[in-house]
């Protein structure tokens, strides 16, 4: 059985001798939510790369499902997916073209009936014949989701999931992200500028400053440390 | 009113000015032109050996032949770009999706991309000019794979290029096989060119390609010591560019280039 799903070690990463992500050490268990909240510059997206393999780090290790990143990268990256508002796909193919290319590069079995079972579940079932480019940012999120889903990863990377979109559309992506968690127990790592949402969808909650860790561990735990019970006091207090 | 215009003024400038391969793509152009024209002149003014027919067949066949090189490095560069233009690199880097798999990809989709693309002009060419390309024979074969392949190797390190340094070298995707092509001696013999110059052409397997092809044409004769030069040139460069490609994706992710990369 798998003990963590993400290990770091000393994980730091400097361009031209700025230091972004500094001396980060994280174990996180398998399965569950965890949020990963910071102000922007906090090498948030930086820490997230890194656990991708899309960022090479200056020192430190990652160990991905108790492996080592570097030395069997290919094989971790099978499990792995990812989504971002400002991660696109090919805007000139059709919705269902992108799909079924990520797909085989998952090498997903039965892609159609996965991709139809997804669209459908992600109300996007309509869209799959049309142009990517020319949804809506609701749309394109769902179909980024849908993406992000196609080889049930069993550690899904989400950077700003709900950015930009309306109130009801961030409700059912979120309600979405937990349902899959919990039907898959997979581990879900979100960063977010929504405190609000990393609140209500995580009990575990790391905190980046300057590219250190400020806080790592339960979310209860950050609320009495710091005498709040809100995200939001925590971040309005530290201003 | 002036304070708007010189605003648009400093502007385009920036755009225009604000990195080398964009200042370079200003003036290849006429350069390129005038090197190319003249050298082209200078042969047929002193050459009329052939005949019409003849002279044409060779310059029809050069021009699809360069067409093959010219859409083998296009055909690779811009399904490269495609990738960066939609944002998507991070999405297919975080895939399974090995370096070199994507490597054979972009070569495989040029291959195809130019084989639809050159395929209607050469039987246009056949129908309207009595142009026979197919006059090669086999040796059309032999050329043409060499083409595009210096096409990839070309496209490999523009590709590379961009990756690295960002979209102000895209222009070099454009701009790369013309600065060649005055060098190439596509339309006319590798002597038409300076001493000097001549030695350094002989660097470039599209010299050796095109003489090869006039040679065909004209003896019907093939030059063997031409085709190993042609054979080991290209792969030298195929193998070069593709380990200068591969070291820029290392690159990339060394410096966080993959996320930042898009329109």
């Amino acid at each position: 059985m798998l003990k963590t799903s993400i290990r770091t070690k000393n994980l730091s990463k400097s361009y031209d001798n700025k230091t972004v992500v500094s001396n980060v050490s994280i174990n996180l268990p398998y399965g569950g939510i965890f949020g990963v909240l910071g102000k922007n510059g906090a090498g948030k997206t930086t820490f997230l790369a890194m656990l991708m393999g899309l960022i090479t780090p200056s020192e430190g290790e990652i160990f991905i499902f108790d492996k080592s990143l570097k030395l069997h990268k290919y094989e971790i990256l099978k499990n792995i997916n990812f989504q971002s508002p400002y991660v696109d796909l090919p805007k000139k193919i059709t919705v269902m073209q992108n799909l079924i290319f990520y797909a085989r590069l998952y090498d997903v079995k039965h892609i159609k009936k996965k991709i139809l079972k997804l669209s459908d579940d992600l109300f996007i079932k309509d869209l799959l014949d049309n142009i990517y480019g020319t949804l809506s940012s609701g749309q394109k999120t769902r179909v980024n989701l849908c993406k992000a889903l196609l080889n049930d990863p069993k550690l899904l990377l989400l950077d700003e999931p709900t950015a930009s979109l309306d109130i009801s559309t961030s409700e059912f992506i979120r309600k979405y992200i937990k349902s899959f968690q919990k039907k898959n127990n997979s581990t879900i790592l979100i960063t977010s500028h929504n405190l609000e949402e990393i609140e209500k969808m995580c009990s575990h909650i790391i905190l980046l400053e300057k590219g250190k860790i400020k806080f790592d561990g339960k979310k209860n735990e950050l609320f009495k440390q710091n005498k709040s019970s809100s995200l939001k006091d925590i971040f309005l207090n530290d201003d | 009113m002036i304070n708007r215009i010189l605003a648009l003024l400093i502007r385009y400038k920036n755009i225009s000015f604000g990195s080398f391969p964009r200042l370079l793509s200003i003036f290849y152009w006429p350069t390129v032109q005038i090197l190319f024209w003249g050298y082209f002149t200078n042969f047929f003014m002193s050459n009329d050996s052939f005949g019409i027919w003849s002279t044409l067949n060779i310059i029809l066949s050069a021009v699809v032949l360069w067409d093959v090189l010219f859409r083998g490095q296009l055909g690779l560069t811009i399904s490269f770009f495609e990738e960066l233009w939609s944002r998507n690199l991070p999405n297919l880097f975080i895939t399974p999706l090995k370096d070199i798999e994507m490597v054979y990809g972009l070569i495989l989709i040029s291959l195809i991309r130019t084989l639809i693309g050159i395929t209607p002009a050469v039987f246009f060419a056949n129908y309207f000019f009595d142009f026979h390309l197919f006059e090669l024979g086999l040796y059309l074969i032999f050329l043409f794979l060499n083409l595009i392949i210096f096409g990839w190797s070309i496209g490999f390190i523009v590709s590379g290029l961009v990756l690295r340094y960002g979209q102000a070298f895209e222009e070099l995707a454009w701009a790369i096989i013309f600065i060649i092509l005055p060098f190439s001696c596509v339309y006319y013999p590798l002597d038409s060119l300076p001493n000097i110059v001549q030695d350094i052409a002989l660097f470039l397997p599209t010299v050796h390609i095109f003489e090869t092809m006039r040679f065909i044409l004209i003896e019907n004769k093939i030059v063997l010591n031409n085709v190993f030069i042609i054979i080991f040139l290209n792969l030298f460069y195929l193998i070069l560019s593709i380990l200068f490609f591969l070291k820029m994706i290392f690159v990339a992710r060394k410096r966080g280039l993959l996320f930042n990369q898009g329109e």
